[in-house]
């Protein structure tokens, strides 16, 4: 009889030496996340757009309905195959349909993520050129890292992890150089004010949520690592817990130090006064130099951030391929790299029309492109994380699967209820997100959008229900669809 | 008990899966590693030393022993002895998708690439790399026709839409297709060769197709997680 204190075969050590521990889990789903990005590009505007200082309560708020919805996602990852897609969780929690739904409204939001981008990018590039004397529009810039992303796309993906490493190590000390200069700097002392709950109220609040929700994405990819964890029960929960501690406390610490040094009655018009707050409070601290490491800095963490949601969304467009749920073409890999190359060259092709669609029409990149289309994605985002939070409950509620009460039962049900009170605020007050007046048709027509994608999946799911029985079968399980429809497909008789 | 198995199943999927050539890419050494597995895997089910069965939705390889009480027979080709003598030495059978992760993580490649130099079939040549300072090894086929025979075989067969397609070759055709190679297997050839292909890899034993349909995902699990 094999015990757990039986030295294991060879064939077992070969399988144990490759199975990933707490810190490697963590790597990846640190890379996908860029906090530069979110301090430096998000932080700031949220001060200037929501004209509150409750940003440091907000990514606290929204770190704790992530931890409560990672309780039940990683316990109710290990029961299911293709975890790490929230879409998968939505068919095998709610159903196959909703879950096409789900696919569709993911899909559009990573890449409209990603593609939002390239305008912060741009004007990021433009202006570390521009201190070099060189002057070229924004959509160049872009243009320039659209190719360098879509090539690094179509590359084995362990390349991009170690830049990604690098860039994020990087990037984290500088992030938490400039905190400390700022908390050192201090204007008035530590502003406690900024974390009472009267600060988080208003017409703002739902806004500044949705965008800390974009913050955050990436925690949940540890779960895509589950079966090549050393313990799938602990190791996976165990990262994405620490995903999303680590980010808060970056989040938290760094827009609270903004706050601190530049003071709590002006940080608002600070901010709108300058876009690049965080690095002039660098420059003026620390000297001239640092402002521009900031900048550059941010941007190889904007390139990083836009080649990790590249991709996520490559990666969901060929597991959508390969259950020939989208067409199936989209799940042919490189066979040099096996990187998922139909999938990553879509995305690059859609991002490529977008940037020379806003050039030729001369839209604004800040405010037009990554404004409206991040902060669109975000509501499309948060509305799959509090779908998924839903599927979790329905999925436990028909069987706990020996799971315990507090990870089945109690986290998920207070998850749905604080996620899809996110989701409520962040509708209500997504106006203010856009800066755009109560009743106007943009805020309205995004919710518009999103809902129409979900039920026009739906149509679809509904369609290969009927039609494609055996692709339904597969629906939800990612790589594995070929274990399913091989099973569910007709044996033939050879010869024919 | 059948005669020992011909392992010309497992050097074809080597040469189709480690050579590249003006019409074909190599693939990367992790889904090398896969497809030649899941050939040897193949060679064994067909046989009749290994089976493939389903327990509670998962795929388990063991020994097949046979009904009528044989005794166990070990095969005389040293490459599927090798893995024969792994599994009978685990205590529980394990799944598919464990064997293809072993024999890829145990350089299956390697062992079937020294098997075929040994036969005479692929030619061992080391290099002295100068910038690393290190000696790396290398396989070439010993003859250029043997390294395209076999992917010239299967496009042959799909253009023609040949009715008698062997077992191994119907594996093959799946299995080129499984490891990535799509587009050069079907490029130009006519529409009908995926539908002839698709119907050769559904009339495969089930075995072969729950090997294959592990193969595939196991290659999308590489696209997914970047092979880390």
């Amino acid at each position: 009889m094999f015990t757990p204190s039986s030295p294991p075969s060879a064939v077992q050590a070969v399988l144990a030496r490759d199975k990933l521990g707490t810190l490697s889990l963590l790597h990846f789903s640190l890379t996908a996340a860029t906090p530069l990005t979110v301090i430096a590009g998000g932080v700031v505007v949220m001060f200037a757009l929501a004209g509150q200082i409750g940003i440091p309560l907000g990514y606290l708020i929204i770190a704790v309905c992530l931890w409560l919805f990672s309780v039940g996602y990683t316990t109710m990852s290990r029961h299911i195959t293709n975890a790490g897609a929230f879409y998968a969780f939505i068919a095998r929690g709610i159903g196959r349909i909703p879950g096409v739904a789900a696919a569709w409204v993911a899909a559009t939001s990573y890449c409209a993520m990603q593609i939002s981008l390239y305008g912060l990018l741009g004007l990021t590039a433009q202006s570390v050129l521009a201190r070099m004397g060189i002057d070229w529009p924004w959509w160049v810039c872009a243009l320039a890292a659209w190719l360098l992303i879509g090539l690094l796309g179509t590359r084995a993906v362990d390349i991009n992890a170690k830049v990604l490493a690098i860039l994020l190590t990087i990037e984290i000390a500088v992030i938490l150089l400039f905190s400390a200069s700022n908390f050192a700097n201090a204007a008035d002392g530590v502003p406690l004010a900024a974390m009472s709950p009267s600060t988080l109220g208003g017409e703002a609040a739902g806004a500044m949520l949705a965008l800390a929700v974009t913050g955050f994405i990436g925690f949940e990819s540890p779960t895509v690592y589950g079966e090549e964890a050393k313990d799938r029960r602990r190791t996976v929960a165990r990262a994405t817990l620490a995903t999303v501690g680590i980010l808060a406390f970056i989040y938290i610490a760094s827009s609270w130090s903004i706050i601190a040094a530049v003071g709590a009655d002006g940080v608002v018009d600070a901010a709108i006064a300058d876009p690049s707050l965080m690095f002039t409070l660098a420059g003026d601290q620390l000297g001239a130099p640092w402002a521009i490491i900031g900048e550059v800095m941010l941007l190889t963490s904007v390139t990083a951030a836009a080649l990790s949601f590249h991709n996520t969304t490559a990666r969901y467009l060929f597991a959508l391929g390969r259950e020939h749920v989208a067409p199936a073409w989209l799940g042919r890999t490189s066979p040099r790299t096996s990187a998922p190359v139909a999938a990553s060259l879509t995305q690059t092709a859609v991002s490529g029309a977008v940037i020379i669609a806003w050039a030729a029409l001369g839209l604004d990149p800040r405010v037009h492109l990554f404004y409206y289309m991040s902060t669109s994605a975000g509501i499309g985002l948060l509305a799959l994380i509090a779908t998924c939070a839903v599927a979790v409950v329905v999925y436990f509620a028909r069987d706990r699967r020996g799971e315990s009460l507090w990870a089945s039962r109690i986290a998920p049900i207070l998850s749905v209820i604080a996620l899809l009170w996110v989701l409520y605020l962040s509708i209500l007050h997504f106006h203010t997100l856009l800066g755009v007046e109560k009743g106007s048709t943009l805020p309205v027509l995004v919710p518009i959008l999103f809902a129409g994608l979900a039920i026009l999946g739906a149509g679809w799911g509904a369609f290969l229900k009927s039609a494609r029985p055996q692709v339904y079968a597969g629906i939800g399980h990612g790589a594995k669809a070929a274990l399913i429809t091989a099973k569910a497909e007709p044996a033939e008789v050879a010869g024919v | 008990m059948p005669d020992v198995p011909s392992p010309r199943l497992v050097y074809d999927a080597l040469l189709i899966t480690s050579l590249d050539d003006a019409y074909k890419p190599a693939t990367g050494p992790r889904v090398t590693g896969l497809g030649v597995g899941s050939a040897l895997l193949a060679e064994l089910v067909l046989s009749q030393q290994l089976i493939v069965w389903a327990d509670k939705g998962v795929d388990l390889v063991c020994m097949d022993y046979g009904g009528n009480g044989e005794r166990y027979r070990p095969p005389a080709d040293s490459l599927a002895l090798w893995l024969i003598e792994h599994v009978r030495a685990e205590r529980t059978s394990l799944s598919v998708r464990d064997w293809l992760d072993f024999l890829s993580a145990a350089d299956v490649y390697t062992k079937t690439a020294d098997h075929m130099a040994m036969v005479g079939l692929m030619v061992r040549r080391e290099y002295r790399s100068r910038w690393r300072q290190r000696v790396e090894i290398g396989y070439e086929p010993s003859d250029p026709l043997i390294a395209n025979a076999a992917f010239s075989r299967l496009r042959r067969h799909l253009s023609l839409a040949e009715p008698n397609l062997s077992i191994e070759d119907a594996f093959l055709l799946a299995l080129t297709d499984a490891v990535g190679l799509s587009k050069p297997l079907y490029n130009q050839l006519p529409s009908g060769a995926r539908v002839y292909a698709g119907k050769r890899r559904q009339a495969l034993p089930a075995a072969l197709r729950a090997v294959l349909a592990h193969l595939a995902a196991a290659v999308a699990d590489i696209a997914i997680t970047g092979g880390r």
